[in-house]
């Protein structure tokens, strides 16, 4: 079974809610639609009227690069995409085309995460491959490391993932909202969701570790001197 | 030759991206989407060193079981050498992981045709000026990591020269090291000067520094999205005639190139290719 169908089973057997997206079918003219979850209300006509449409999968990719504040979202995990919107489309296919620009991946790391085929990377492998200007990365303390999740990780912070990975293989993360977080923001039920997962920590997550690793380098030269 | 389709493989299309400025990407997206049109692939997707889908997930993206993998990059180098093989955990031109075969192309910049998109360009923007007075510059970073593109940016100067495109002079700059983009007046000694950057993208380095050190600017704009229109062209600065161009990655025919070079990798790799 290829990725849309495994999407189209989803669908067909009642799943709807994917990150802040909820999906519709129309049995009436066989048209499936999509929107923010804000707007999931709004689906029957004539408020629909108010939606602005879209009736290409690809136009994903221009509603999901900013947050409604103007900030750019360059992590598509996060809990501010805009609403307003409904995309209108024929196919599981151009459903799936969509949510790989809405939420890159997240299908396919869903379906590998249920076979028992992905491969969680660990903080320690992460930081460990890293060259050039984050190198220093690497060099963060596990506890260090332990309080930037519960920074910056979880939808407290914005980040709707479910964090797969450990510090290493023997290091697990510390309980904390973030680190308990399911990867389906709002109220849904788990079986009529596609989780979004974070198999490995993001270049945002790196950026930070190397910032901190910084600071305790310098904090511990202090405390030399 | 106009490549051959290939129904059962996908395009995988490698660029940096930014977490800072969104039209980073843009390039990559505009050249999948052309070369989706063509039907070609069974799938064509993106994925990025600085945004998402990152290498290592984008393969859980794709359904077919053979991937070439081009990096849409300016020159070879740290990220075409090291970081890309490595992120996907490449052993040679194809490396089968996981029941999936990779084959691993050359980078847009390398390619021939890169010389005559310059020309192009170059063109383009200044239509009625005569190379007999105008100095073409083809501009770069420069320093550090990208050692190679200072090397492609030198190439592609030689090559433009030795043609007969007629330019008084032509001429490599950079933003960190000599010649200094900056001192683009004094690299000129014609009253036309077209800056061509050897950029993929139309992002921090092309679209907001590069504009402040020539002068066309007082500070670093916003990024090119969140402006009205692009750059009117020229601009009479220190005394000539400027035309900036917006960077070379964003020409549309890098998707032609893209497919050229899957081409090349067939022609060079028949054994392996299926």
């Amino acid at each position: 079974m290829n990725l849309t169908q495994h999407l189209a089973q989803f669908l067909n057997s009642g799943g709807h809610r994917i990150g802040q997206i909820e999906i519709r079918s129309n049995p009436a003219n066989q048209e499936w639609m999509l929107c923010h979850v804000d707007d999931a209300d709004k689906l029957t006509d004539p408020e629909m009227t108010a939606l602005e449409i879209h009736r290409d999968p690809f136009a994903a990719r221009d509603l999901s690069t900013f947050a409604a504040d103007g900030s750019y979202r360059f992590t598509k995990g996060q809990t501010n995409l805009i609403s307003g919107w409904i995309m209108i489309l024929s196919t599981v296919a151009e459903i799936r085309q969509a949510l790989d620009l809405f939420y890159p991946a997240a299908v396919g790391l869903w379906v590998a995460h249920a076979q028992g085929s992905i491969a969680v990377e660990n903080l320690r492998d992460k930081l460990n491959r890293q060259t050039g200007m984050y190198r220093s990365a690497r060099f963060i303390s596990d506890a260090g490391a332990q309080e930037l999740v519960t920074k910056i990780c979880g939808p407290a912070h914005q980040c709707a993932k479910r964090i797969l990975w450990q510090i290493d293989e023997d290091t697990p993360l510390n309980d904390s909202e973030a680190s308990r977080f399911n990867g389906i923001p709002g109220k849904v039920a788990e079986n009529a969701a596609i989780p979004l997962l974070c198999r490995e920590a993001c270049n945002h997550f790196v950026s930070e570790c190397k910032k901190v690793s910084s600071a305790e380098r310098k904090a511990a030269s202090n405390t030399e001197a | 030759m106009p490549l051959a389709p290939k129904p059962n493989s996908a395009l995988l299309i490698v660029g940096h991206g930014s977490t800072e400025n969104p039209d980073s990407s843009s390039p990559y997206f505009d050249h999948a989407a052309e070369i989706r049109s063509r039907h070609l692939f069974a799938e064509v997707h993106c994925c990025f060193w600085k945004e998402e889908p990152s290498m290592r997930e984008v393969i859980y993206q794709i359904d077919a079981d053979e991937v070439y993998i081009v990096p849409d990059f300016i020159s070879e180098g740290y990220f075409t050498q090291e970081v890309i093989p490595r992120e996907f955990q490449l052993s040679g031109p194809t490396t089968e992981i996981a029941g999936k075969t990779y084959h691993y192309c050359l980078p847009v910049g390398v390619h021939p045709s890169m010389t005559g998109l310059i020309m192009k360009r170059a063109k383009e923007i200044a239509p009625d000026v005569d190379p007999a007075d105008t100095t073409l510059i083809i501009t770069g970073h420069g320093t550090g990591l990208n050692q190679n593109s200072t090397k492609a940016i030198r190439d592609q100067v030689a090559l433009i020269a030795a043609s007969d495109a007629g330019y008084a002079k032509v001429s490599d700059a950079f933003m960190e090291e000599p010649p200094l983009v900056a001192e683009w007046d004094q690299l000129s000694p014609t009253s036309n000067v077209v800056v061509v950057p050897f950029f993929i993208a139309d992002g921090l380095h092309s679209y907001q520094d590069i504009p402040v050190l020539l002068g066309m600017e007082s500070e670093v704009g916003a990024a090119a999205s969140q402006r009205e229109v692009f750059r009117h062209n020229p601009h009479h600065l220190r005394g000539k005639t400027l035309y900036y161009s917006s960077a070379i990655g964003t020409e549309k025919l890098l998707a032609d190139v893209i497919l050229d070079l899957i081409e090349d990798f067939d022609q060079s790799h028949k054994p392996l290719v299926s």
